[in-house]
C-alpha cells in the first residue's frame, strides 16, 4: 500500500515537471510552440491514422496532449456538434440537417473501401450481391446454400451510430433489412476479431482493416481492394471525414493540416487507405 | 430418510465445490498459462525506455503504463472525495442519527449499494452533458467525472463498515471516555475510531478494490484507449479494466491479444493484493475484540 | 468555545450523510428528469413494444427486458443448487481442511474483476460452447449465463453459509442426540431453520445477476431479439445502456436508455425493500 501510495504520489510530482520536446524536422515542426488538449472520437475506421499521427506528434511535444476514442460516426458527428469533442470523426457525410444544426465542417482526408469478410476456413469467398442481400437478411442462412458446411450463418453487424453500417446498407443491401438474430459488434477491430475466431461468421469492415486474419469476400466478381475502388469498379466505398463545429483554430487547425500534410497522408495510405491528396 | 438419498446429498455437495474449484482453477490456469510469457517491461512501456516513461519524459503510447498510473489516479482521487463524506456520514448514523430517520437514511444507502454500477455510470454521464450545456463548455466526461461517480459508488460502503465498526463496540469502550469527561466527539475521534481503525481500512480497503475493478461507471464518464497520462481533473485518462475490455474485442494482432493477457494479471494481482490487504485487516480487528 | 466546535462537527456529519443518501435521490431524479418528457408526450408506449429500430422510428425495449429477465434467471438456476451445495459442504460436510479451502476459494472469487470473467469467457467458454451446439456464435445466453452465475456464486455462497452457521446451536446439539447423520441434520434442522437466508442470498444475487454489464456486454451478443433458445444471442439492459450511451442527447434512443434505467432502478429498490421484509440485508456483501 505504501509503496502504491509512493508511486501515485511520484506520478502527481511529475506531472507537474515540464517535458523535454524534441526537435524533428518536417511536417511536425508546427507542433513545437504549441500546448493544449485536443479530443478526437468517433468513427473506427480512423482509429489507426488517427492513433499514428497522435503519437507522432506527442513525441515531439509533450505539452500537447491527444485522447482518442471510438463511438461510430454517429457519435463523432453528435460529440463535436455538442462541442465535447474538438474533432469527430465520421465514415460518412455529414446529413444536412446535422450540418445546418451544429454549423459542421467536414475535412475529408481519405476513401475507403467496406470489404465483406468471412473466416478464413471459409471457401466461401464470392458472392453475389443478391446473395449478400439474402445471407443479411437470413433468407439464406445456412452455408450449404453457399456452398459451405451445414452450418448456420452467423450476421455480424455494427450498432445503429456506426457510418460504416449506414454506407453498407445503403450501398451493399439497397437498404435492404439485417437479420434481428445478428450480434453486434462495436468497431473494426471487433469485427475484424469476431470473424477471426468465427468459422462461420460473415461481416463488413473497412478494406484500411484488412490482413491476413479474415477473408475478404469479392462481390460480383469485383474483389474489395483499394484499386478498384479508386476506378470505381467497387462501388461499396466512401470518403472518411474529420468534422469540426465551424471552422478549426489552433490546434484543431493545426492537427487537421498535418493530416492533410504530405507526412500526414502517407500515414493514410500506410494504414491502408487512399490519400486524397497525392 | 434412507441410506442411498444420504449419499446422494453428500455426493452432489462435494461435486458442487470440487466443479467450483476447478472451475476457478481451469480459469486462472488459462489466464496465467496465456499472460505469463507476455509479462515484462516492454508490456508496460512498450518502446519507451522504462526509465523515461517513469519520469514522464517521453509520453509511452504502446505500452500499459498510461493504464496503470490512470487507473491508480483514479482510485486515490475516488478515495479522496469518498473518505471524508463517507467516514463522516458512518459516525452519523451511528453516533448522531435519531432513531426516526435512520431508516430512511438506511433504505436510502442500501438503494445506493445496490444499484447497478453502469447506472451510476450513467448518472454521471448525464450530470456531465446536463454541466456541460447549463454550467461550463469545458466540462465533459473527464477524469473528474469518473472519480466522482465512482466515489458515489462506494460511498455506501464506506459508511456501512464505518457505521458497522463504532455501533459493535464493546460498551465498556463506548463509555470509559465519556466517563473521564472527555466531549462526545472527543470520544469518537480519539478512542472510538482509533480503537477500530483496521476494521473501517479494511473497509476502505475494499472500496479501493471495487475502484481498481469497475468498468462500467468509467465507461461511461471519460475514460477512452489513448489519452496518455492524464495533466489535469477535466482531461481523459486510461484505465487497466477498460483496457481489457476493448483489448477482448478489438485486438489486431496475436501480440494485442498476448497484451490483454498480461494486462488481466496485473489487474487481478492489484486487486486480490488489495482483498488481501483488507482481509488481514479485518481479522485482526476480529482478534482484538476476541481478546479482550 | 469546545461546544461550538462539537456542533460544527455535528452539522459536518450530518451534512455528510444527508449528501450520501440524496445522490440515490439524485439519480432517480435524472432518470426522470430525462425519460420525463415521454412520460408527458404520451409516447411511453412506444418503449414497451418488441422493435428496436431507430432508423425508422422502432424504440421497443421489450427485448432487451427479457433478455435480461431470462439470462439472469438461468444464472440463477444454474448457481442455486451450486451454491446451496458448496455452502453445505463448508458448514456441514466439510468443516476441516477441504472446507475451509473452499471458503478460501470463495473469497478469492469475490476479489476477481467482473471483466477478467469476460475476457477469459471470450476465448475459453464461447469456443467451446460454439462446438457444442455447432450453431451460432457462442456469444449466446447460455455462455453469459454460465459467467454470470460463476460471478454470483461467492454471493451466494458465503451468505448461505453464513445462515447456515448462525442456526443456533441447541438446534444441532439436539439433532446430534438424536443421532442424526450430517445429511439428516442438513435437511431436516439447517436448511427448514436458514431458509431465509437463502432466500436473501438468492435476492441479493439476483440483484447483482440483473445488473451486471461486462458480462452481458461481452459475450451475450448483443443481438436484438428475444433469444428462442439457449444459443441465441441476446441483450440486457444494462448492455443496451453501454451500447446505446453514445447517441444524439436529443433523440428518443439517448432517452430511451433512462427508461432502462428507470427500470433497473425500480428493480433494485424492489430488492432492496424484499431483503428488508426477509430482515437481512448485509450490504457489503453484495455488489
Amino acid at each position: 500500500m505504501k509503496i502504491k501510495f509512493a508511486i501515485c504520489l511520484a506520478g502527481i510530482f511529475v506531472f507537474m515537471m515540464a517535458g523535454i520536446s524534441f526537435v524533428v524536422a518536417g511536417d511536425l515542426e508546427r507542433f513545437e510552440s504549441v500546448k493544449g488538449t485536443l479530443r478526437i472520437a468517433g468513427g473506427t475506421a480512423h482509429i489507426p491514422v488517427m492513433k499514428e499521427a497522435a503519437k507522432r506528434i506527442m513525441a515531439v511535444n509533450r505539452d500537447i496532449k491527444i485522447t482518442i476514442a471510438g463511438g461510430g460516426s454517429g457519435v463523432g458527428i453528435k460529440q463535436v456538434g455538442e462541442g465535447l469533442i474538438d474533432v469527430g470523426n465520421s465514415g460518412r457525410k455529414a446529413t444536412d440537417d446535422e450540418i445546418k444544426r451544429y454549423g459542421l465542417k467536414m475535412h475529408k482526408f481519405a476513401i475507403d473501401g467496406i470489404a465483406v469478410v468471412v473466416n478464413l476456413k471459409n471457401p466461401v469467398v464470392k458472392m453475389k450481391k443478391s446473395e449478400l442481400i439474402d445471407v443479411f437478411s437470413g433468407k439464406i442462412s445456412n452455408w450449404k446454400a453457399l456452398g459451405f458446411k451445414n452450418r448456420g450463418i452467423n450476421v455480424y453487424t455494427r450498432d445503429a451510430s456506426s457510418g460504416t453500417r449506414k454506407v453498407f446498407w445503403k450501398r451493399a443491401l439497397n437498404k435492404g433489412e439485417i437479420i434481428k438474430s445478428a450480434n453486434f459488434v462495436k468497431s473494426h477491430g471487433a469485427m475484424k476479431s469476431a470473424i477471426n475466431v468465427d468459422p462461420y461468421g460473415i461481416g463488413y469492415i473497412s478494406i484500411g482493416y484488412l490482413d491476413d486474419t479474415v477473408a475478404p469476400v469479392s462481390l460480383d466478381d469485383v474483389s474489395p481492394t483499394l484499386e478498384n475502388v479508386l476506378k470505381g469498379d467497387y462501388k461499396i466505398a466512401r470518403g472518411l471525414y474529420m468534422n469540426t463545429k465551424g471552422e478549426p483554430s489552433g490546434l484543431t487547425r493545426l492537427f487537421i493540416d498535418y493530416i492533410m500534410s504530405k507526412e500526414g497522408q502517407k500515414i493514410v495510405e500506410d494504414k491502408g487507405y487512399i490519400a486524397v491528396r497525392k | 430418510m434412507n441410506r442411498f438419498v444420504e449419499y446422494q446429498i453428500k455426493l452432489f455437495c462435494w461435486i458442487s465445490g470440487i466443479v467450483l474449484i476447478s472451475a476457478i482453477g481451469v480459469l486462472m490456469a488459462f489466464l496465467f498459462h496465456k499472460g505469463i510469457s507476455s509479462l515484462n517491461l516492454s508490456l508496460i512501456f512498450g518502446e519507451t525506455r522504462p526509465l523515461d516513461g517513469l519520469l514522464l519524459k517521453t509520453e509511452v503510447v504502446d505500452g500499459l503504463f498510461p493504464a496503470i498510473v490512470g487507473t491508480l489516479l483514479l482510485i486515490l482521487t475516488s478515495i479522496i472525495w469518498a473518505i471524508p463524506i463517507g467516514v463522516a456520514g458512518g459516525i452519523y448514523l451511528a453516533e448522531y442519527c435519531n432513531k426516526k430517520w435512520k431508516p430512511g437514511f438506511n433504505l436510502m444507502l442500501d438503494i445506493l449499494a445496490g444499484i447497478p454500477s453502469i447506472l451510476v455510470g450513467l448518472f454521471g454521464f448525464a450530470v456531465a452533458v446536463f454541466l456541460h450545456k447549463h454550467l461550463s463548455e469545458h466540462i465533459y466526461p473527464c477524469f473528474l467525472i469518473s472519480s466522482l461517480a465512482l466515489a458515489c459508488l462506494v460511498l455506501p460502503y464506506i459508511i456501512r463498515t464505518t457505521e458497522q465498526s463504532l455501533v459493535n463496540l464493546p460498551f465498556f469502550i463506548k463509555t470509559t471516555g465519556l466517563a473521564l469527561g472527555a466531549s462526545r466527539l472527543q470520544n469518537i475521534l480519539f478512542i472510538l475510531i482509533p480503537y477500530n481503525l483496521s476494521r473501517i481500512i479494511s473497509g476502505i480497503i475494499l472500496a479501493i478494490g471495487r475502484c481498481a475493478e469497475d468498468t462500467a461507471v468509467i465507461m461511461l464518464t471519460g475514460v477512452v484507449f489513448m489519452a496518455g497520462i492524464p495533466n489535469s481533473l477535466l482531461s481523459q485518462y486510461e484505465a487497466l479494466p477498460f483496457y481489457i475490455f476493448y483489448i477482448s474485442s478489438d485486438y489486431n494482432s496475436q501480440d494485442d491479444l498476448m497484451k490483454g493477457f498480461g494486462s488481466c494479471i496485473i489487474l487481478l494481482s492489484i486487486c486480490v493484493f488489495l482483498f488481501a490487504l483488507s482481509h488481514i485487516l479485518k481479522r485482526r480487528a476480529a482478534l482484538r475484540f476476541a481478546t479482550q | 468555545m469546545k461546544s461550538s466546535i462539537e456542533k460544527l462537527a455535528e452539522k459536518g456529519f450530518l451534512f455528510s450523510a444527508v449528501l450520501s443518501a440524496s445522490i440515490t435521490i439524485l439519480i432517480l431524479s435524472f432518470m426522470v428528469y430525462f425519460s420525463f418528457p415521454l412520460f408527458k408526450g404520451g409516447d411511453i408506449a412506444q418503449f414497451f413494444t418488441l422493435e428496436w429500430n431507430p432508423y425508422e422510428g422502432g424504440f421497443g425495449i421489450v427485448p432487451m427486458m427479457v433478455g435480461t429477465g431470462i439470462i439472469a434467471s438461468l444464472a440463477l438456476l444454474i448457481a442455486t443448487p451450486f451454491g446451496i451445495g458448496c455452502s453445505a459442504l463448508i458448514s456441514v460436510f466439510s468443516t476441516g481442511y477441504f472446507g475451509r479451502f473452499l471458503r478460501k476459494v470463495v473469497e478469492f472469487m469475490t476479489g476477481i474483476p467482473t471483466v477478467i470473467y469476460g475476457f477469459v469467457a471470450i476465448f475459453l467458454l464461447v469456443p467451446f460452447i460454439r462446438e457444442i451446439f455447432e450453431k451460432g456464435t457462442g456469444m449466446c445466453v447460455l455462455s453469459a449465463s454460465i459467467m454470470l452465475a460463476l460471478l454470483i456464486l461467492p454471493t451466494i455462497v458465503l451468505f448461505i453459509s453464513d445462515a447456515f452457521n448462525s442456526v443456533p446451536k441447541n438446534y444441532l446439539d439436539a439433532a446430534d442426540s438424536l443421532g442424526a447423520t450430517p445429511a439428516q441434520k442438513l435437511v431436516y434442522v439447517i436448511i427448514p431453520s436458514a431458509w431465509k437466508g437463502i432466500i436473501s442470498a438468492l435476492v441479493l444475487a439476483a440483484g447483482r445477476a440483473v445488473g451486471d454489464t461486462l458480462i452481458s456486454l461481452m459475450i451475450a451478443g448483443n443481438a436484438l431479439q428475444i433469444p428462442g433458445g439457449l444459443s441465441d444471442a441476446a441483450r440486457t439492459l444494462t448492455a443496451h445502456i453501454a451500447l446505446i450511451i453514445a447517441s444524439d442527447y436529443e433523440s428518443p434512443e439517448f432517452k430511451s436508455i433512462f427508461v432502462c434505467g428507470l427500470i433497473l432502478f425500480i428493480f433494485t429498490t424492489l430488492i432492496v425493500l424484499v431483503l428488508r421484509l426477509m430482515g437481512r440485508f448485509k450490504i457489503l456483501r453484495d455488489r
